[in-house]
C-alpha cells in the first residue's frame, strides 16, 4: 500500500512540473522576442512570418461561421470579419486558415497557440476578461426561446416546471435562471456540449425548449418550431486573443471599432440578413 | 502565473468545489448501480454462453457481439433520444444506469465464460458421477473455480466501467465529467478543473486497479 502511495505522490508531482515547465516555457518566449522586435510587438510579427492568419470559428452557426455541407465551404459574418483582420496584418484577407471551433474548444486552443484569434460567437464577461483578450463587441443579441409549434407555449413562464437545453458555455443558463427567478417560476436547464445536440434532444421530447442567442437559434428554425417574442439579456461578441498576445487584441480592436464607425460592420451584418 | 492554471483558477474551482463533489456522488451511485447490474446480466449471459443447449449459446452470442461491436456512446444516445419517438421517455439517470450496464454487462458475461471453461472438463465429468445435478456441479464445483479466475479481470472491469460513466455528460447526465465540462466552459478556467477531476477519478479507479493486482498476485500463488 506504501508503495501505491509513493506513485499517487510521483503523479501528481510528475504533473505539477509539466505544468511548471509549460509555462516557464511560455514566459520564456514571450520575453526573448519582445526584446527582438522593434515598433512591431512579437505575436504581430509571428503572424507576419508564417503569412497566415489561424482563426478559430464555429462552423455549426448558420450565418456566423457555417459550414456548408454541400460544399465544403466555411462562411459567415465572423469569417468576414477575420478577412478584414488578416487584410489588415498581412495586406490579403485570403491568407486566413480558419479551424473549427466548440464551446469546449476554443479556449485552450487560443491558450496553445493553435489558432490567433477566435471569432466565435464567443460572449464577453468580466470572467472570460481574465483568462482572454476581448475586442469591443462586433455583435449584439439577446437570448430567444425555441418551442415547438405543438406545445403552445407562449412566454417563458409557460415554461415553468419543464426543460430546457442551453449550451456549454454560453452565457444562456446564468440568463434564464436569473429570469426565471424573477418571474418566479422553476425551471430545469440541461447543457450539451452542441446546438445540434439540443436540436435533436428539441425533437426527441427530451427538452420543452431549445435557448441560445437570437440570431443562433434563427438558424435551427423549422416548421415544427417557433422563436418566442421575448429576449433576454444581451450578449456582446468580441474577438478573443491569447491574453499575452497584447499586440494581436490590440489591432481586432482597433478593426473592430475602424469598421463600425466606417459602416463596414452594419454592412456585414445587413449582409447575411442578421438584422 | 497567467495561462490555462492560474492561481485564482485554482481558487475558483475550490470554492465552486460543491458542484464537483454533486457530480462524484452521482458517479458513485450510477457506477454502483450499473456494476451490480453489469454482475447479474454478465453471470447469467457468461452461464446461458457454456450451456448445452445451442439456443441459449446464440443469445448469448447475440448479446455479446451486438454489445461489444457498437460504440457506447451511440447505445448511450439510441436510448436517450431514439426511444423516445417509441413511447419510452426513461430518466437520464436510468439511461445512464441501463446503458452503461447493460454494455458492461456483455464484458462481465464474456469473463464469466472463460472463467468456466477455464475449469477442466474432468471437473464436471467428475461431480456428475457423484450425483451433483447441472445445477449443483455449477454451484458447488465449477463456480467456485472460475470465481477465482474471473476476479482479477472483473476488478479491471469496474475500472472501466466507472471511466466510461463519463460518456452520460453527452447527454446531460449530471454526473462528474458533465459537471466538469458545464463549469470549465463557462467560467474557461478548463484547466484546473479537469485536473481536479482527473484526480477524482483516479481517487475511485486506483484504489480498485491495485486491489485487482493484489488478487492477481494471489492467484498466482495459490494455482
Amino acid at each position: 500500500m506504501k508503495k501505491g502511495l509513493t506513485l499517487v505522490i510521483g503523479m501528481i508531482m510528475g504533473l505539477s512540473l509539466l505544468f511548471a515547465a509549460g509555462c516557464g516555457d511560455s514566459a520564456a518566449t514571450t520575453k526573448s522576442s519582445s526584446s527582438g522586435a522593434s515598433a512591431e510587438s512579437a505575436d504581430i510579427k509571428a503572424v507576419k512570418d508564417r503569412g497566415v492568419l489561424k482563426v478559430g470559428v464555429k462552423v455549426d452557426v448558420p450565418k456566423f461561421g457555417f459550414k456548408d455541407p454541400a460544399t465544403g465551404k466555411i462562411d459567415g459574418m465572423e469569417i468576414d470579419i477575420a478577412k478584414a483582420i488578416a487584410k489588415k496584418i498581412l495586406g490579403d484577407e485570403n491568407k486566413i486558415e480558419v479551424q473549427p471551433v466548440t464551446a469546449k474548444t476554443r479556449g485552450p486552443l487560443l491558450d496553445n497557440g493553435e489558432v490567433d484569434y477566435v471569432i466565435a460567437t464567443f460572449t464577453i464577461t468580466d470572467e472570460r476578461k481574465q483568462s482572454y483578450n476581448f475586442s469591443e463587441p462586433y455583435f449584439k443579441d439577446g437570448v430567444a426561446l425555441l418551442v415547438k409549434k405543438e406545445a403552445g407555449i407562449t412566454n417563458l413562464a409557460g415554461l415553468n416546471g419543464k426543460k430546457i437545453g442551453v449550451a456549454q458555455s454560453a452565457t444562456t443558463k446564468k440568463t434564464l435562471l436569473e429570469e426565471s427567478k424573477k418571474q418566479n417560476i422553476k425551471i430545469d436547464v440541461l447543457e450539451f456540449g452542441t446546438y445540434p445536440e439540443i436540436k435533436t434532444a428539441l425533437d426527441s421530447g427530451r427538452i420543452d425548449c431549445f435557448s441560445v442567442d437570437a440570431a443562433i437559434l434563427a438558424g435551427y428554425l423549422d416548421d415544427s418550431t417557433v422563436i418566442l417574442a421575448d429576449r433576454y439579456s444581451p450578449q456582446l461578441y468580441g474577438v478573443a486573443s491569447k491574453k499575452s498576445n497584447e499586440g494581436l487584441a490590440k489591432v481586432a480592436n482597433d478593426m473592430v471599432t475602424e469598421m463600425q464607425s466606417s459602416g463596414e460592420l452594419d454592412k456585414i451584418i445587413t449582409k447575411w440578413g442578421l438584422k | 502565473m497567467p495561462g490555462p492554471f492560474a492561481l485564482f483558477k485554482w481558487q475558483a474551482v475550490f470554492q465552486d468545489w460543491d458542484v464537483f463533489a454533486e457530480g462524484f456522488g452521482m458517479t458513485l451511485l450510477v457506477s454502483v448501480l450499473a456494476l451490480a447490474l453489469a454482475l447479474v446480466l454478465g453471470i447469467l449471459f457468461g452461464m446461458m454462453g457454456t450451456a448445452q443447449l445451442k439456443p441459449l449459446r446464440y443469445i448469448n452470442r447475440i448479446y455479446v457481439e451486438f454489445i461489444q461491436n457498437t460504440p457506447l456512446v451511440i447505445q448511450i444516445f439510441f436510448l436517450y433520444n431514439g426511444l423516445p419517438y417509441l413511447g419510452v421517455m426513461m430518466p437520464v439517470f436510468w439511461v445512464g444506469m441501463l446503458g452503461i450496464g447493460v454494455y458492461h454487462g456483455a464484458y462481465v458475461a464474456e469473463v464469466v465464460r472463460a472463467g468456466i471453461l477455464s475449469v477442466p472438463k474432468g471437473q464436471f465429468e467428475a461431480a456428475h458421477a457423484q450425483g451433483f445435478s447441472y445445477w449443483g456441479a455449477m454451484r458447488y464445483v465449477i463456480l467456485p473455480q472460475a470465481k477465482r479466475m474471473a476476479y482479477p479481470p472483473l476488478t479491471n472491469l469496474a475500472v472501466n466501467l466507472i471511466k466510461n460513466t463519463s460518456v452520460m455528460a453527452m447527454v446531460a447526465g449530471g454526473e462528474l465529467m458533465y459537471h466538469a465540462d458545464s463549469w470549465a466552459s463557462s467560467n474557461l478556467y478548463y484547466g484546473p478543473a479537469y485536473i481536479i477531476t482527473g484526480l477524482l477519478y483516479i481517487a475511485i479507479c486506483f484504489p480498485l486497479a491495485t486491489y485487482a493486482k493484489y488478487l492477481e498476485r494471489r492467484l498466482e500463488v495459490t494455482a
